[in-house]
């Protein structure tokens, strides 16, 4: 299959689960922060612990892909003030918006018009970015 | 129970959900040799309103190519998002967005505004913090990365701080 294709299936299928169990749901993205409700919590620690495990399997294989080519696991660098920094401000968009990147786009999806904003504000903030760390380079 | 039923219609149970999202990690390593990930593809959407930027951000390696895998990955997610909401009902349009615009009467150009802000802040800060909650919470914290760890702890933190602070200044209260 077409590898943007497969990308597509990917994205298609992580929508749709997103959707299915009320990922893209802003009550109970609210409900998991006030503690009334958890069971986003819970998704998100199955998902972790399901991670983990399918990590380790591939390890026990070799970590080779489907066409043998070996696996490189991406790491992102730790580097705390903007780990910090960044995860404070995200928390914060997060609360706001009833949702985080991966959910707005499924709300989008969904039909839900202030998910769009949401999108919109999130391009925004990415362009913001790229003129700040241009700024701060010169 | 009808399994078509049970899986089309019906809100799914946590550990459903959890797990097909935990097998996404390692089935995209095997198929694609790709860590599962989405805020680094609103690169590509920036690219796409702003094509020719000469911003340096915007041309590095990542963005070379707006309609590479990411694009891919971020259209699946709206048609995925879109599909689960054909086969539940619903409206295809709405302008709703839960308790939010159940509790706070305002204007819907002031619910835009709120929620452009909450976007801005989520698109800048994963860019600050290298990742989102797909990223850092869950392909990062599987393979236990030490700045995943620390970004979700914030994440998490300061969600909680924010949602305290809706609730109390713009919701008096309730929920």
């Amino acid at each position: 299959m077409n590898k943007n294709l497969q990308y597509l299936l990917f994205g298609s299928i992580f929508g749709f689960v997103l959707s299915r169990v009320g990922a893209s749901d802003y009550n109970l993205i609210f409900r998991m922060f006030t503690g009334e409700d958890l069971k986003l919590a819970y998704v998100i620690i199955t998902a972790i612990i399901t991670a983990g495990i399918g990590m380790a399997v591939l390890k026990r294989l070799g970590l080779k892909g489907r066409d043998g080519t070996p696996i490189t696991i991406s790491k992102k660098p730790l580097i705390i003030r903007k780990n910090i920094l960044g995860g404070a401000i995200f928390g914060l968009g997060w609360a706001i918006s009833g949702a985080c990147p991966g959910t707005v786009l499924a709300q989008v999806g969904e039909g839900k018009l202030l998910g769009l904003v949401t999108m919109f504000g999130m391009i925004l903030g990415t362009f913001f970015y790229a003129f700040m760390t241009e700024r701060q380079e010169k | 129970m009808n399994v078509l039923h049970f899986l089309f219609v019906e809100p799914w149970p946590w550990w459903l959900g959890g797990i097909a999202i935990g097998l996404l990690v390692p089935l995209m390593y095997y198929f694609l040799n790709t860590a599962l990930g989405v805020s680094t593809g609103y690169g590509n959407l920036v690219k796409l309103f702003l094509p020719h930027s000469k911003l340096k951000w915007l041309n590095t390696a990542t963005y070379t190519k707006i309609f590479n895998w990411r694009f891919y990955f971020i259209a699946g997610m709206i048609l995925g998002g879109f599909l689960s909401a054909r086969f539940s009902g619903g409206a295809l349009l709405t302008a709703e967005m839960g308790l939010f615009t159940q509790q706070v009467q305002w204007p819907f150009a002031g619910y835009a505004a709120w929620f452009l802000l909450g976007g801005v802040l989520l698109g800048f800060g994963s860019r600050v913090a290298g990742g989102c909650t797909s990223g850092h919470s869950i392909h990062g914290i599987a393979n236990l990365h030490p700045s995943s760890i620390l970004s979700t702890i914030f994440f998490l933190l300061f969600g909680t701080i924010g949602v305290a602070f809706i609730r109390m200044l713009l919701m008096g209260g309730v929920s």
